[in-house]
């Protein structure tokens, strides 16, 4: 079916904003609406017809338990100063040229240097133990993530902005070595870079892990979940020491 | 609500902004201003408190990891905002139904909300059209595509929900909500409410 027929497409917008479009004809239209702009054009011209019905919904304040719980499912415990780790200083901006290449980089300058990160060591505790690293689908480096082998939190800095369409979440997964089915990690941020929360150390969670890759989803997934879709990103994950 | 004044729809545009880059101080302002609006369209689409609170929760979630894909050339902050919300809250309305078809709950709060005539969608359909000064165009709908087009939008029921609710075949329900749609959409153009 060619979605993207002017009457159609203005039909099917029209019913996927008031909501009356629904089941499989819903799902498919959110693909057609990620994938082409004459579709979310479509969509936002009917939002704001139907901004205006919004106007006379009677507002309802939210309990105080739904904040404190939203700053605790998004930042976990107050975030302390955390210095930039030394990886991300080496590894960023022009110099990472291929970013497999900065892998095996981070991990020829361990072998040689090992008093540089002694000297790390002092300072801000081990250094990155895993560290991975995703590409696009035509293989640019996108997403760089490490985490200490002990640590639970998981670093990722993006190399180039994931493309996120609104109302979803860019859900990063662990794949094991073993086949057995990927299991979420955490969400990454659409640019920039954060921290992911893990639930176990890393060396519990990434021991027999072999890919990282990252799929869309509706809204971050819970342990058990299994991709709603194909993986828009993904990478090796290593161990570095 | 924020899309009808531009000054704040300008700082929301703003603080989503600053939430794009991780400005967690941004993030509980654009919260402070906006959740109870926000959850008011969740209840009354899900009728239930604790569900409508854990779609909020998650359209944040949504927010503060999807702030940088926000464009204000596209659409006002308010708008993207209450697409989420309105999209989880139908999802989470539809997943619920096989779930509640198995378990009856009386919910004290889904009583009472029945029972109170200021929350009847229709109601809602027409004190939005009076808040945004454009209750010209209610004359031009009649009363059968009001009342479709409110239990679609207020309630997030599909075609053939509101034709049980109203007694009316299908097809004719269907028809009510395009053609009363329509009107809206030429009426809210021509009062310059929404650009084309």
């Amino acid at each position: 079916m060619n979605y993207l027929l002017p009457e159609r497409l203005d039909a099917l917008a029209r019913e996927y904003t008031i909501g009356t479009l629904h089941g499989g004809a819903r799902r498919r239209f959110e693909r057609v609406l990620r994938e082409h702009a004459a579709a979310a054009l479509a969509v936002g011209e009917w939002q704001r017809h139907f901004d205006t019905l919004a106007a006379g919904a009677k507002p309802l304040a939210p309990s105080a338990a739904l904040w404190s719980g939203l700053e605790q499912r998004l930042f976990g415990a107050p975030a302390a100063a955390r210095k930039a780790p030394w990886w991300q200083t080496l590894l960023s901006g022009p110099a990472l040229g291929g970013a497999l290449a900065g892998v095996l980089l981070a991990v020829v300058v361990l072998r040689q240097e090992p008093a540089w990160v002694g000297l790390e060591t002092a300072q801000e505790g081990l250094p990155a133990s895993y560290v991975g690293l995703l590409t696009d689908a035509s293989g640019k480096p996108t997403i760089l993530a490490s985490s200490r082998r002990h640590g639970r939190l998981l670093t990722v800095k993006l190399l180039q902005p994931v493309v996120v369409p609104p109302g979803r979440v860019a859900q990063l997964w662990a794949l094991p070595k073993d086949g057995s089915p990927a299991f979420p990690v955490g969400v990454v941020p659409a640019l920039g870079s954060g921290t992911i929360r893990l639930p176990e150390p890393s060396e519990k969670l990434f021991f027999n892990v072999a890919r990282l890759a990252v799929s869309i989803e509706p809204a971050p997934v819970a342990a058990g979940a299994k991709p709603s879709g194909e993986f828009v990103l993904s990478g090796h994950c290593v161990k570095l020491w | 609500m924020a899309s009808a004044n531009p000054a704040r729809s300008d700082e929301l545009a703003r603080l989503l902004g600053r939430v794009a880059l991780q400005d967690r101080a941004a993030f509980e302002q654009v919260y402070r201003r906006t959740s109870d609006h926000l959850l008011g369209l969740a209840f009354g689409i899900l009728n239930r408190r604790d569900r409508a609170e854990d779609v909020l929760q998650e359209a944040f979630m949504n927010v503060w990891y999807g702030a940088a894909n926000y464009n204000p050339a596209i659409a006002a902050p308010m708008t993207w905002l209450i697409n989420i919300v309105r999209n989880k809250a139908i999802d989470k309305l539809r997943s619920g139904k096989t779930e509640r078809a198995t378990t009856v709950e009386l919910d004290d709060e889904a009583m009472n909300i029945a029972a109170d005539p200021a929350q009847a969608p229709q109601q809602l359909f027409a004190d939005s059209l009076v808040r945004t000064r454009i209750d010209g165009c209610m004359a031009g709908l009649a009363a059968a595509q009001r009342q479709a087009i409110a239990l679609a939008y207020y309630r997030g029921l599909v075609h053939t929900e509101i034709a049980e609710t109203l007694g009316a075949p299908l097809g004719t329900v269907k028809a009510w909500v395009r053609r009363g749609t329509d009107k809206l959409r030429d009426c809210l153009q021509a009062a310059g409410v929404s650009a084309a």
